[in-house]
């Protein structure tokens, strides 16, 4: 069936006029393609505003009945986000926004879809409280980033990725059922993934989010932790150099460069394994030299010289309950770093971390890899071993070459960062590489260079990008047909 | 002629982040108070947003979407605050707002202008100021032995909102008579800046009266002009380098009489002032005031912009000196709203011909956080701001005009 006069007035009639619309400007707010992206998106029919979980289990009702298409977003910067076929609604929960419970004894927090990260975390703070935010900017959805995505974050290295912080979960299915996961399911409120009966926590969110989910999620809690170091920030100066202090006492940032991966990630698994630091991290030093420069202007003018002071940049924040303890984790630090070979860099570039923390100033100031056109691509986005993780980043040197010294694309080699999780017991990778968005072979270029690195890793039996590896996705298709 | 092929590469840059619409983490203070643009609040399409006026623009750019009056509607009704634009600038070299000012001269050349705007605009070019009021009222206010130094290269130019509040203007001759500036008066010289003209995108109108006033000036030897009005402050400075050459400085009179302040030269009363006041960053003399430096050059491979490019992002805007000096009144107590500065929420005046509902709920939400912030009181300095912050509500908050406050705060025996 197609979307007719009789879909839209039924829409209608459950979000209220000024919810709904088809005007062809309103509709062309949301099809541009974004420029990370070689196609162009098809124009929804409608685009619907639902205002609760009711009216979004209606609309979902109507569109079974109507066989009408339907993509469900918030923020819009995925291209998921976009109709992709005809007959396609797209239902934008901006006005599901309310933080429904901060439970402060429990530690978690109940959210909304249209509910941003710029609204959620200062509210979290305030009470002592955190949680890992990951870098999509002020404006993202915490509860998109939480049951949509992956979710490796910086601040994986003292806490986890949202897997393990996704507790009770709201979802309205395809037909318009509304279900509820964890402890709800038996009337226990919010604060448990789990419940009797067989796990439904896959069913939501699984390893990779929506990768094959279905329905929409309306309401989700948060598992929060205890902020480590200062729960306070002070903040000063104007866009775009806004700074964000912590109390030295016991905030402290470190940033250390090695010459060699396995030394690097040696130490990773030191600091790990003595519980030191709140976030460590082998950085990617294109997005640094990016988020230190004011622009692309200033970032050509310098990119030389970063990249021969930080090819392979540790940082290492300290975050403690006590000068006591600042002081015992900094000894240990400095420690594991002098056996482990790396050396200080500029204490310029140190500064700089002190000035912009804490991480939600520094993963939104990661917008930043877009000045550069806005065409970027995340390789190796997947985790295991720490180790296995340091084998992935020196694979990259066996086959990038090719393409960042003929210039296909941008030339940073050792662009791949390394975000141990849990005190070093796994650890994801990214490898965000640019492409010129003014060449028109620059996407040839780009799927040239995805399907180089995926040989790679299969060459290597790394996992793939696809987050599965080949041979799982198999046996996992084999076992659900 | 409207050419959105200069904007492409900001038109093919964003990424949808959505950070146009949401306070940046530097401010972040709550669940309330941190959206920044007022459209999006309102109306909660994208379309209407920094973000979808790109869309917009790249579709009319690419001849996929017809001009209309409902796209003229949708770009008059957003208040070209650029919240978006200093937003979008924290981390990106994009040029939000010129790109949503090119598509509404775009618009505007296609035949698309709200009939509002054609009649302000008629206004402007009849009679010199927005209102349609006859010409020879701008001044008639003054008192028959109004002296001014008709020699000074300095120039108070009082704007259009004169027609409706002469005391602001008188406060401005107040303070420069205290401090003993010397300055001139052009009296039915004077015409409208033009602010609404080029910011409507009436190009052609607004570029005569613009070469008209710079000539002026010119011809009179004036080296500073010296504004009470936001509006006209951030015009001279940010609209008029985009038509002519300007020889001279614009100062607002919160920075002359600062520096005044600090000169010694002017003094404040030792009564106190009890009240505990917010202070409301208009659009124009705060993030949009920066001065605009015209560039014409090449976007390489990777964003590199040859020649260089000096960018507006917002940071140099005049928000000290309005704090500074209301800092300096006895007994005043300044508190701060979440959204201040380059992240302050505009009052959404400048849709009051094209929805008032929504300049009505947009004054609203500023007073509301004003009335959070724990303020009794909202001061500001721009006309139009005033209008829309200026309401007896719930909130229960008086309106002060800054420059009217110094002028009623000065010693007595300064202003003997």
């Amino acid at each position: 069936m197609s979307f007719t006069e009789q879909t839209y007035r039924e829409l209608e009639a459950v979000v209220g006029r000024r919810n709904i619309s088809r005007d062809e400007y309103i509709l062309a707010g949301n099809r541009a393609k974004t420029p990370e992206i070689p196609f162009a998106h098809k124009s929804a029919e409608a685009i619907v505003l639902p205002g609760s979980t009711e009216e979004v289990a209606e609309i979902m009702r109507i569109c079974k009945r109507w066989e009408l298409n339907y993509v469900a977003y918030v923020t819009a910067c995925l291209p998921t986000a976009y109709a992709s076929k005809e007959d396609t609604i797209l239902i934008h929960l901006k006005r599901m926004n309310r933080i429904l419970e901060i439970n402060e004894e429990d530690r978690y927090a109940l959210v909304e879809p249209g509910v941003r990260h710029v609204q959620l975390y200062p509210e979290v703070r305030k009470r002592g409280l955190s949680y890992a935010p990951p870098a999509v900017g002020p404006g993202g959805s915490p509860m998109v980033s939480y049951t949509c995505t992956g979710g490796d974050n910086h601040v994986q290295y003292g806490t986890s990725r949202p897997t393990r912080y996704l507790l009770g979960v709201e979802l309205v299915t395809p037909d318009g059922e509304i279900l509820r996961t964890g402890s709800l399911q038996a009337d226990e409120g919010w604060f448990c993934p789990e419940s009797p009966g067989p796990s439904l926590r896959g069913v939501v969110k699984g390893y990779s989010g929506n990768a094959g989910r279905i329905g929409i999620v309306t309401k989700c809690a948060i598992a929060l932790d205890v902020c480590k170091g200062p729960a306070e920030i002070r903040k000063e100066g104007v866009s775009p150099h806004h700074k964000m202090f912590m109390d030295g006492g016991l905030s402290r940032v470190y940033v250390f460069n090695y010459t060699s991966m396995q030394d690097v990630c040696d130490a990773i698994l030191a600091l790990g394994e003595n519980e030191v630091g709140a976030t460590v991290q082998k950085y990617f030093y294109l997005p640094l030299a990016l988020m230190m420069t004011d622009s692309a202007n200033e970032f050509w003018e310098k990119w030389g010289d970063f990249k021969k002071i930080f090819p392979m940049p540790l940082v290492v924040h300290i975050a403690a309950g006590s000068v006591r303890e600042r002081e015992y984790e900094e000894r240990i630090l400095f420690d594991v770093v002098r056996e482990t070979g790396g050396t200080r860099i500029p204490r310029e570039i140190e500064k700089w971390w002190e000035e912009h923390m804490d991480y939600f100033m520094i993963v939104c100031r990661l917008q930043s890899v877009l000045r550069l056109g806005g065409s970027w691509f995340p390789n190796k986005a997947y985790a295991e071993s720490t180790q296995v993780m340091c084998n992935v980043a020196e694979s990259v040197d066996g086959f990038i070459y090719d393409y960042t010294d003929t210039g296909k694309i941008f030339d940073a080699p050792k662009n791949i960062q390394i975000i141990p999780m849990e005190y070093g017991h796994f650890a994801s990778s990214e490898l965000l590489f640019m492409w010129d968005r003014n060449d028109p072979d620059g996407f040839a270029h780009m799927r040239e260079f995805t399907m180089a690195s995926a040989e790679s890793d299969r060459r290597h039996h790394f996992n793939e990008y696809s987050m599965y590896g080949k041979e799982w996705a198999e046996k996992i298709t084999k076992a659900f047909s | 002629m409207a050419d959105l092929n200069k904007f492409r590469y900001t038109i093919e840059s964003c990424n949808h982040c959505g950070q146009c619409k949401w306070l940046l983490p530097g401010r972040m203070y709550g669940w309330d108070f941190a959206s920044v643009c007022p459209i999006h609040d309102y109306y909660n399409f994208d379309a209407y947003s920094g973000q979808g006026m790109l869309n917009l623009a790249g579709e009319i750019m690419n001849g996929t979407l017809p001009h209309g009056e409902k796209l003229a509607e949708m770009l008059h009704t957003c208040t070209a605050c650029g919240a978006c634009d200093v937003n979008c600038k924290n981390v990106r070299d994009m040029e939000v707002l010129d790109t949503i000012y090119e598509l509404r001269k775009d618009c505007a050349e296609a035949g698309f202008l709200p009939e509002s705007r054609k009649k302000t605009a008629e206004n402007v070019v009849k009679n010199h100021n927005i209102y349609g009021l006859p010409h020879e009222q701008r001044f008639s206010f003054l008192p028959e032995d109004f002296k001014d130094d008709p020699e000074a290269d300095t120039v108070l130019f009082a704007g259009c909102s004169v027609y409706k509040h002469p005391e602001t203007f008188l406060a401005a001759v107040k303070i420069l008579r205290a401090g003993g500036v010397k300055f001139r008066v052009l009296k039915e010289d004077e015409w409208c800046c033009g602010a609404s003209l080029w910011r409507m995108g009436d190009w052609e109108d607004a570029k005569e009266l613009i070469v008209r006033n710079t000539e002026m000036f010119r011809e009179m030897g004036i080296r500073t002009v010296i504004t009470a009005c936001a509006e006209c402050f951030g015009s001279f400075r940010s609209g008029y380098p985009r038509f002519v050459e300007t020889a001279f400085e614009t100062k607002h009179i919160s920075q002359v009489a600062l520096e005044l302040l600090r000169d010694g030269k002017l003094k404040l009363s030792k009564d106190e002032l009890p009240v505990t006041a917010c202070y409301h960053d208009p659009c124009m003399l705060g993030r949009l005031s920066e001065t605009y430096i015209p560039w014409e050059g090449e976007i390489k491979s990777y964003g590199l912009h040859v020649p260089e490019k000096q960018w507006r992002r917002g940071e140099h805007g005049v928000y000290e000196p309005p704090r500074e000096l209301l800092n300096a009144i006895p007994g005043l107590k300044l508190v701060e709203m979440p959204r201040s500065r380059e992240e302050s929420l505009c009052c959404g005046q400048n849709a009051s011909d094209m929805d008032p509902d929504f300049a009505k709920h947009t004054a609203e939400e500023r007073r509301r956080e004003a009335s959070a912030s724990g303020a009794d009181t909202i001061v500001s300095c721009c006309p139009f701001c005033r209008e829309a912050l200026d309401a007896q509500d719930e909130y229960k908050l008086q309106y002060l005009d800054l420059t009217e406050l110094i002028a009623d705060r000065l010693a007595e025996e300064v202003e003997s």
